[in-house]
């Protein structure tokens, strides 16, 4: 029940009143509510300056990012690019993983160099992007071809998405782009299966200036989003499609899609380059800062999925009358039992994998048994 | 590019429980663990489906 209603009408410097339109208003249920005037906004002060506003999108600061708080709110990651145990720095030039929890995709006639760069938006506190350089253009791109820059994001981790479900969260996926090519860019939401897809569009305005985008998506009430340990929903930032891959944007489809019609098609340019970083993908309208999380911390969370444990020699030693093994615990539980890439360094000595969370290196025999690389892969 | 699979035994119980992918120009050992999480084995699981044939594990030499 309205208790009051209050109106306000203040002097200015010069004596005029002048309605701030805004509404004071108290309530039994609410306690006390500023209702804002037909522009929608509510601006709170310093000295003058705009602190912070509420919108139609919720709590914004000056500059219009969401003041939306929590921690592990993105649920990308490593969106900053910054750690890339695979490749150090070198450039990928095949489908597969370039910086860790990203992967290149490529299944047309053309062929690009994926790189790690230290290339970012000024002042923004990145150090480091991924760089897609066109090396031979395909322009004629046909049915089921396409290239794309990848984040699969683990079902466990997109539970609160709620997806597939009458409730169904909007969410906002935003991120810095640089482009040598200027227009309307296409990507894509997926589920597993990719029997869901939503289409979106950015548009490049300026040619190699870094750009901030934001898209905010009404969650898919439709279709099957696993919730396990399997890909929950997959971010696709197209590069170049086939015509059957490619829809109207801004919906929801049955089908597998993962661009827009009419995007910009950056294989089909021979030296054309795209650039991102800072990609967040959090609940709500509105994009907030990117949040930044302690290194150690987004190293762990990449390591779930793929682990560099080692350059150097892992030795067994002799357990039993006839064998040398050695546990090997795994720096934090994997995703799924991982595969396990080495090089035996003695004839015989080999890696196997026990669980998620342990293997150990073996030899028949009670020679001197090692390995000299191993690498733990358990991606979506 | 050809890839073929070679059955692993666990070499404490014998039960075959992994395969090391083989492929043209890597020299690394893949070993993949038989789990349906993941990846590379549901790879393995289709590449079997359309008629591909592991070659049998090694003997065991002790």
């Amino acid at each position: 029940m309205v208790q009051e209603l209050l109106l306000l009408f203040l002097l200015d410097n010069d004596g005029w009143y002048y309605n701030m339109a805004t509404i004071i208003n108290a309530d039994t249920s609410n306690g006390l509510k500023l209702t804002s005037d037909t522009s929608g906004e509510i601006e709170l002060q310093s000295a003058g300056v705009t602190k912070a506003k509420v919108t139609a999108n919720g709590l914004q600061d000056a500059n219009g990012n969401s003041l939306r708080g929590g921690s592990f709110r993105n649920l990308i990651i490593n969106g900053d690019m910054k750690i890339d145990q695979r490749n150090a720095g070198s450039a990928v030039t095949s489908s597969g993983y370039t910086v860790d929890r990203f992967r290149v995709q490529n299944s047309t006639d053309g062929a690009f160099s994926v790189v790690q760069d230290t290339d970012v938006p000024s002042g923004q506190g990145f150090i480091n992007s991924l760089k897609y350089t066109v090396t031979t253009a395909d322009t004629s791109l046909t049915t089921t071809q396409n290239t794309a820059i990848v984040q699969e994001i683990e079902g466990v981790n997109t539970t609160h998405l709620e997806l597939g479900t009458a409730n169904a969260k909007t969410f906002t996926i935003s991120f810095w782009v640089k482009s040598s090519l200027t227009g309307t860019f296409g990507g894509a939401l997926r589920n597993q299966g990719n029997t869901r897809g939503y289409v979106y569009t950015y548009n490049v305005n300026s040619a190699n200036t870094w750009e901030k985008k934001t898209i905010t998506i009404a969650g898919d009430t439709s279709g099957t989003w696993n919730t396990s340990t399997s890909i929950g929903i997959a971010v696709v930032f197209a590069l170049g499609c086939g015509p059957d891959l490619s829809d109207t944007a801004n919906t929801w489809y049955g089908a597998n899609k993962i661009s827009a019609t009419g995007a910009v098609e950056l294989i089909g340019t021979l030296n054309a380059t795209w650039q991102i970083t800072g990609v967040q993908l959090e609940v709500g309208e509105g994009a907030s800062d990117f949040e930044n999380l302690p290194y150690d911390v987004q190293l762990a969370r990449c390591l779930r999925y793929f682990n560099y444990m080692s350059g150097n020699n892992i030795h067994a030693f002799h357990y039993g009358a006839s064998n040398s093994i050695a546990d090997v615990w795994f720096t934090v539980p994997m995703r799924a039992n991982p595969t396990a890439t080495y090089t035996s360094g003695s004839a015989g000595s080999s890696f196997n994998v026990q669980d998620n969370k342990k293997g150990y290196v073996f030899q028949g025999n009670q020679g001197d048994a090692y390995i000299t690389t191993l690498k733990l892969s358990a991606e979506l | 590019m050809t890839i073929t699979y070679k059955k692993v035994n666990n070499p404490l119980t014998g039960n075959n429980n992994a395969v090391n992918k083989i492929e043209d120009g890597v020299t690394e050992t893949v070993y993949i663990p038989f789990d349906n999480a993941n990846t590379d084995y549901q790879v393995y699981l289709k590449w079997v489906d359309e008629g591909g044939i592991p070659e049998p594990a090694d003997e065991e030499t002790e």
